[in-house]
């Protein structure tokens, strides 16, 4: 048989057969520029911003940047040098050379850091997943262990889809409607401009909570509340049916047999796929814009009269003051800096809350196999 | 008796502890209802929303009803009508304008200078200015007439504002403060006296017009400067058409009476299908959410165009093509991609794509592209091509789903018969999965049209219905969104006030689109899908 004659059971090259390379390969290209693209965005993103964040001497890290309050830059020339500086520097550098005149262009929020920013998001993330968790991790209980289907568990299921599929922007103003404006509060008296229940010892006025962290909380667990959800029920359905059986063969109520034999097992993968959630819920801007978020706020969130006004006092959170600093400052060499710099540290934040919960959750599954 | 007394002991013994109850509820029950409690908040947070943004933003019929009110009773809905036929002609000037800078150019174009080709464009500027001119009567009647009506609306405003106070003292007991508060009532009657007292001027004005355009659009047609232009001749068939209609308005005008009530539907339909969302205005306010949807519609089309090809040819490729190599690193490479903060590519927009897509539309051979170069860099086209990038992840994922749960049987069956892969994929899988995939699309637009910062920073924010004339040049158009005007007005408005209950009827119609279209997509997937077994 010589080498140009082909072999007895290789599939002949048809034109449909290279029709489907084509094809395929058209398929393979569309995959690969999704990729491409969402490269050049992180790409372009890390890039840039890392010239905010990292510097060239020792410690290699924009301390100021990741420490400091945000300030306003001003850059003006002064004796034949020109000069950028922070508010505090700037007003510090007139005093010691006796006031002189200066003319400055001054760009709000461009030097400075963004610690704030960062304290504020881990505030929101925190509480609202907690809330989130809580109700989410039962909700998900009573869906999976004790709802025997039916008409009622239909709906629930229903309402949570529905609820996925809500925009952002609907859950911002249905916070803004009831946390900010009509949620209760205790007080010493009736308010008479709102409406008020007397409960003898106290009284409770729906005045709502404000511009708060707790407004915001409760507005970003509500949001993230279905994913947290579908996530806990996946994670319940994997614990093996046998688990459930042998403890209820021993005699154990139900709830004893959720508590030591299904939510043990359960739990990592609970916790793992929600991350995900975490992901959502410091990324989204549009419920806190109204809720909690500050665009400026000069207290760092602990330091407050009384304990329960870290409570009731919005903050500066990271997706917010990256809308601010892209949409209310000009786009030029000095502005630069803060906005990729705050891109990049809030992208990366992200990006590594999501990359824990994918490596994390492999690691789960080559763990749990029953 | 003793029996029964005997089991219980021994039913007791057997379960080992003794049953607590609270109101009839063993403890165990407690626990199940708070479960089924916390599983009931999805029904109830869904329930608020409905209800909170309806508590918000219900007044807002009655409020837009009495805004229409007082447009009609202050005459400004009489003056509106001498003003649209007025507001057309200065269109018309306008494209006049553009011919004469088009016919400049190209004079300038052959080696003329600046002098000579204002030289050889004289003629066609004594019509231009004649054709102007003929308007400044009508003009001047209007503008006074404008003043008047925006005066007697202001005093309405004021004597309203008045009421409402001593209302608030009324209900407050201090009646003497409120008695002694004097509320200046407007006499409508006698104020329309004045606004349609000018009518007979108008008239006269009209004729003088109609007179004077005519003469001109003839002199345009006898004359040689005008033979071969399509776009003068144009504006001349247009010139001759409002010419036609501009007596009309004179029997809307006659049969206008200031005290006909508004009926409430005129306020639901000035919100549903009202041209134009105008705030703060001198005029008229304005709350209609045509050009929002339009704006919201237009963005989310151009993301789907992009992004449905691109996600189903990845979720096919992955499903059917990949090895389980590439499958493990682009799955969770994708599952990425959704994570990135809306907000970050709304930044991304603003601070490269926007300018990298202006830039790449002037570049020279791309003219033969319709629409480019660009005029602006925000736009819709900038704003649909990220909007793509937040649906693609929901749109792959769903759409990988539906394809992997098509049973192996079904692709078995194919191959056995002698089918190539691509043959399988087309004729069994995709058919197969169709109804998942199409779910997968819907819900991808769910997203889209839901998105709130990425338009907000990148659609332009120009509130108007995207000129559909234009053809594609209408994509790069900046456009404002349903989402994106709420974000950006909300913080500025004064609460209770007819914008901010404006706003929070948005949020409903997006609220209801929503629910719409998961309720579509739930029925598309239960509807058509295969049975399997």
């Amino acid at each position: 048989m010589s080498a140009s004659q082909p072999h007895l059971f290789t599939t002949p090259v048809t034109g449909a057969i290279r029709f489907e390379r084509v094809a395929f390969s058209v398929f393979r290209l569309a995959t690969y520029s999704i990729l491409l693209a969402a490269t050049i965005i992180f790409g372009i993103i890390f890039v840039k911003g890392s010239e905010t964040l990292f510097t060239r001497e020792f410690p290699f890290v924009n301390t100021t940047f990741l420490t400091a309050s945000p300030e306003t830059l001003h850059v003006f020339e002064h004796a034949g040098q020109k000069h950028e500086m922070g508010d505090k520097e700037f007003r510090a550098y007139l005093e010691k050379n006796g006031n002189p005149q200066v003319s400055d262009d001054n760009y709000v929020y461009s030097a400075g850091g963004i610690f704030p920013c960062i304290v504020g998001t881990l505030f929101l993330v925190l509480g609202s997943m907690a809330i989130a968790l809580f109700v989410g991790i039962s909700a998900a209980v009573f869906l999976n262990e004790y709802s025997r289907g039916g008409p009622v568990v239909e709906m629930l299921r229903l309402a949570i889809l529905n609820l996925a599929g809500v925009p952002s922007i609907v859950f911002g103003l249905f916070g803004f409607g009831l946390f900010v404006l009509f949620a209760p509060v205790f007080g010493a008296t009736p308010d008479p401009a709102h409406f008020s229940i007397s409960l003898g010892f106290t009284c409770l006025n729906f005045s709502g909570w404000g511009v708060s962290l707790l407004s915001g909380w409760f507005t970003l667990a509500f949001m993230v509340l279905p994913v947290v959800i579908t996530a806990s029920e996946e994670s319940l359905k994997a614990v093996p049916k046998g688990f459930r059986d042998g403890s209820l063969a021993l005699g154990a109520t139900q709830w004893e047999t959720i508590r030591t034999n299904v939510l043990p097992y359960a739990l990592p993968g609970i916790l793992t796929s929600s991350i995900l959630g975490i992901a959502r819920v410091a990324g989204e801007t549009a419920p806190i814009m109204f809720t909690a978020a500050y665009v400026v706020s000069d207290r760092l969130p602990w330091q407050v009269d009384k304990a329960v006004d870290v409570l009731f006092q919005g903050v500066m959170a990271l997706p917010y003051h990256i809308y601010v600093v892209s949409s209310k400052i000009p786009q030029n060499a000095y502005t630069e800096r803060v906005q990729f710099g705050t891109a990049f540290v809030f992208l990366a934040l992200v990006l590594m809350i999501a990359l824990s919960s994918v490596i994390l959750r492999s690691r789960l599954r080559a763990r749990y196999r029953w | 008796m003793q029996t029964s007394e005997h089991n219980q002991a021994l039913s007791s013994a057997l379960k080992g502890k003794a049953r607590l109850r609270v109101l009839g509820l063993t403890f165990d029950d407690v626990v199940r209802y708070f479960f089924g409690g916390n599983a009931a908040v999805a029904v109830v947070v869904l329930a608020l929303i409905l209800v909170f943004l309806l508590k918000e933003g219900a007044g807002f019929f009655g409020q837009n009803r009495t805004n229409i009110q007082v447009y009609r009773k202050a005459g400004l809905e009489y003056v509106d009508m001498m003003r649209a036929p007025l507001e057309e002609f200065s269109s018309l000037t306008r494209t006049l304008n553009d011919v004469r800078l088009k016919r400049f150019r190209a004079l300038l174009a052959e080696g003329r200078d600046t002098d000579g080709a204002n030289e050889a464009l004289k003629e066609y500027d004594d019509f231009a200015t004649a054709f102007g001119a003929a308007a400044s009567e009508a003009r001047g009647v209007v503008s006074d007439i404008t003043e008047v009506a925006t005066a007697v609306k202001t005093r309405a405003q004021v004597s309203a504002d008045r009421e409402d106070e001593r209302e608030m003292l009324l209900k407050g007991g201090k009646a003497e403060q409120a008695a002694a508060l004097k509320v200046d009532v407007v006499d409508y009657e006698k104020e329309i006296k004045l606004i349609t007292g000018v009518a007979p001027a108008w008239k006269a004005a009209v004729t003088e017009m109609q007179e004077k355009l005519r003469g001109a659009v003839s002199v345009a047609r006898g004359a040689d400067w005008g033979k071969g232009d399509k776009e003068l001749a144009k504006v001349l068939v247009k010139t001759e058409n409002f010419l036609s209609v501009l007596p009309k308005a004179d029997a809307r005008m006659a049969a206008w009476r200031w005290d006909e009530p508004v009926p409430l539907s005129r306020s639901v339909t000035a919100f549903l299908f009202g041209r134009e969302w105008l705030t703060a205005s001198f005029w008229q306010d304005w709350y209609g959410i045509l050009p929002l949807v339009s704006g919201s519609l237009l963005v989310s089309l151009i993301a789907m165009a992009i992004a449905v090809p691109f996600a189903v040819s990845a979720a096919i490729y992955i499903s059917e093509v990949a090895t389980p190599g590439e499958k493990s690193f682009i799955k969770p490479y994708i599952e990425f991609i959704s994570a990135i903060p809306s907000v970050v590519l709304g930044f991304f927009g603003i601070a490269v794509l926007g300018t990298a897509l202006r830039s790449l539309s002037q570049v020279e051979w791309l003219n033969w592209v319709p629409g480019f170069p660009m005029s602006e860099r925000l736009n819709a086209l900038t704003a649909g091509c990220l909007l793509a990038f937040t649906s693609i992840p929901t749109i792959f994922s769903l759409a990988e789903d539906a394809i992997t749960n098509v049973p192996k049987h079904f692709k078995e069956a194919s191959f056995a018969l002698g089918a190539t892969r691509f043959q399988t994929l087309v004729r069994v899988l995709i058919p197969a999965s169709l109804s998942g995939i199409i779910s997968a699309i819907l819900l991808g637009f769910g997203r889209v049209i839901g998105e709130t910062m990425v338009v907000l920073l990148c659609a332009g924010n120009r509130i108007a219905i995207p000129d559909f004339t234009q053809g594609i040049g209408m994509l790069y158009e900046p456009v404002h969104t349903m989402t994106g005007i709420i974000a950006q007005e909300m913080g500025e408005v004064a609460q209770g006030s007819i914008h901010y209950r404006a706003l929070f009827m948005v949020g409903i119609i997006l609220f209801l689109v929503s629910l719409l279209i998961n309720f579509v997509a739930q029925r598309v997937v239960r509807r058509y899908r295969i049975s399997i077994g």
